[in-house]
């Protein structure tokens, strides 16, 4: 969005409380939603619950397409729309509501910092996993991507997509690298976000802030995701905090709460 | 320490020892972890590489890109970082993605996308670095590189326009030399009195944008602004990269070697 749209939207976004109708728009959640967009979908549901705002899980086979900026998940919030987990969250706090007002400099640095690496590294790595792991690919991705489309519009999406997925990878420089170096990435990754966790309940001490959000939706999907093989699990498994702090939030934010249950 | 290291990056100038900020980075890690690196400039001899500069080569091993050179270093016992706490270390990783996805696009952006400052200084530089005909094609090429970079990772499918980025990557940038600066304080650098791997990529990044002459500098203007981490840089300029202009080694007049707190560079430009 440009800043003057930006500007515009939260001024219009400060004048209203937050509705009761408001729908979070994803895919398909059982045929057609792959790992990286479901872990970004969970990161924004967890913010929400976190914020205590009601929000409404609606699947849509062309979310994807209807979302302004391309990517998963976007909300719906009165006669805005806002997508993705940045811009959710300024959206939010022009409303009045947010999580990480307390922090002071030095911390709202740290977690800005930590969110980029989660999205460096565990998003990227993902999304390698998905489109660029010839095994998964096959048997999985293209599978799902394309599911809700009549042939041959299913194969020419995945190819599309795949292909537009591949040249980011060499943009930034993943184009060469093996499955086991990007493998080897998740773990540092998860070994950073583990020591950083440390004892603490949240990564901020005592509150939770969209830091936990992000980092809870990507590992939640990553532990509950069936792919290929167990590896990527695996290495999250390594950390015991990680796994405790992800339990702690399913059972605090989504279960306590009366929702269904994350399947 | 048996093996000999030779680095191959780019020169320098405007009081830099590289203008390129992966090869500053490697650089400035090797200083700080007291690596000792025969640097090589690349100059009118190159033939170009296979790989992308800079390339590390020792006896058995080639390595490019500098997080793997980082760590090759690091595997050969040249650490800078082993006074830090585990926590330190988990940081270090945070800020360096903080780095690379906030603040690299609008540093690739004035360096090789924005018109005047391309065709004016970066352009020029890098073609006087490096023999005909690659003067012709590299620098183009690097720029086409650039340019996609940030409009695939920043733009939006699937139609990638430039103009819509650009404003959102400078306050992102800007952002993110205030985060740095936040984080910085007084220090001297970011984790206590050593410099470490953070310290380093820190340093590789806004070095460049501090001292290269542009004809549009509205990053320059910011940065100047936060005079700490000017400071910071000039600190390790002084400390680490004392530059003589007068006493040099060199074995032909085509290469310029480095040693340890020794450096000459032409410097085309004052």
């Amino acid at each position: 969005m440009s800043l003057v749209a930006e500007a515009f939207v939260s001024q219009i976004a400060a004048a209203e409380p937050w509705p009761e109708n408001a729908t979070l728009y994803q895919q398909l959640k059982g045929e057609q939603i792959l790992l990286s967009d479901n872990a970004a979908s969970l990161a924004v549901q967890a913010f929400l619950q976190m914020c205590n705002l009601p929000i409404k899980v609606v699947c849509r086979a062309n979310a994807e397409y209807m979302s302004p900026s391309g990517k998963v998940p976007f909300i719906h919030v009165g006669n805005q729309v806002v997508s993705e987990l940045g811009p959710i969250v300024q959206f939010v706090k022009a409303k009045g509501h947010s999580l990480s007002d307390g922090l002071d400099e030095v911390q709202k640095a740290e977690m800005k910092a930590y969110m980029e690496l989660v999205n460096n590294m565990l998003l990227t790595a993902e999304l390698y996993l998905q489109w660029c792991d010839e095994a998964t690919v096959g048997e999985i991705t293209h599978a799902r991507y394309g599911s809700p489309y009549p042939w041959p519009l299913n194969h020419i999406l995945a190819y599309q997509k795949q292909w537009e997925i591949k040249r980011k990878m060499k943009a930034i420089g993943w184009g060469k690298k093996t499955l086991d170096q990007v493998l080897e990435d998740v773990d540092q990754c998860c070994q950073a976000l583990s020591q950083r966790l440390g004892t603490q309940p949240y990564f901020f001490n005592k509150q939770p802030t969209e830091l936990d959000a992000l980092v809870f939706g990507h590992l939640y999907t990553i532990l509950t995701t069936q792919l290929t093989n167990d590896e990527l699990s695996e290495k999250v498994k390594n950390y015991s905090n990680l796994l405790a702090f992800c339990r702690r939030i399913e059972q605090h934010y989504f279960e306590d709460r009366g929702k269904d249950r994350l399947s | 320490m048996a093996a000999s290291l030779e680095l191959s990056c780019w020169g320098g100038g405007w009081g830099l020892p590289s203008v390129h900020s992966e090869s500053l980075v490697v650089m400035a890690y090797a200083k700080f972890s007291g690596a000792p690196l025969k640097v090589n400039v690349i100059d009118n001899t190159w033939r170009g590489s296979r790989g992308d500069v800079p390339i590390l080569t020792t006896e058995d091993n080639i390595v490019s890109q500098p997080a793997k050179i980082l760590n090759f270093l690091r595997k050969q016992k040249y650490n800078a970082d082993y006074e830090l706490s585990a926590k330190q270390g988990a940081d270090t990783l945070a800020y360096i993605a903080l780095l690379e996805e906030k603040l690299l696009p609008a540093v690739l952006h004035t360096f090789w996308v924005e018109s005047d400052n391309y065709f004016t200084v970066t352009k020029p530089w890098f073609a006087s670095q490096i023999p005909f005909p690659l003067s012709l094609i590299l620098p183009g090429r690097m720029s086409r590189g650039a340019l996609n970079r940030i409009l695939l990772t920043r733009g939006q499918p699937p139609l990638y326009h430039l103009r819509e980025v650009e404003a959102q990557i400078y306050r992102d940038a800007k952002e993110c030399l205030n985060l740095l600066s936040n984080r910085l304080g007084t220090s001297q650098f970011f984790f206590g009195n050593t410099p470490s791997t953070l310290d380093a990529y820190v340093f590789g990044f806004l070095a460049p944008l501090y001292k290269v002459r542009f004809p549009k500098i509205q990053l320059q203007e910011h940065l100047k602004q936060l005079s700490n981490l000017c400071r910071f840089c000039d600190d390790i300029l002084s400390s680490y990269f004392r530059i003589s202009l007068g006493a040099f080694s060199c074995v032909n007049r085509y290469q310029q070697q480095i040693d340890f707190g020794e450096v000459h560079s032409h410097d085309s430009t004052t």
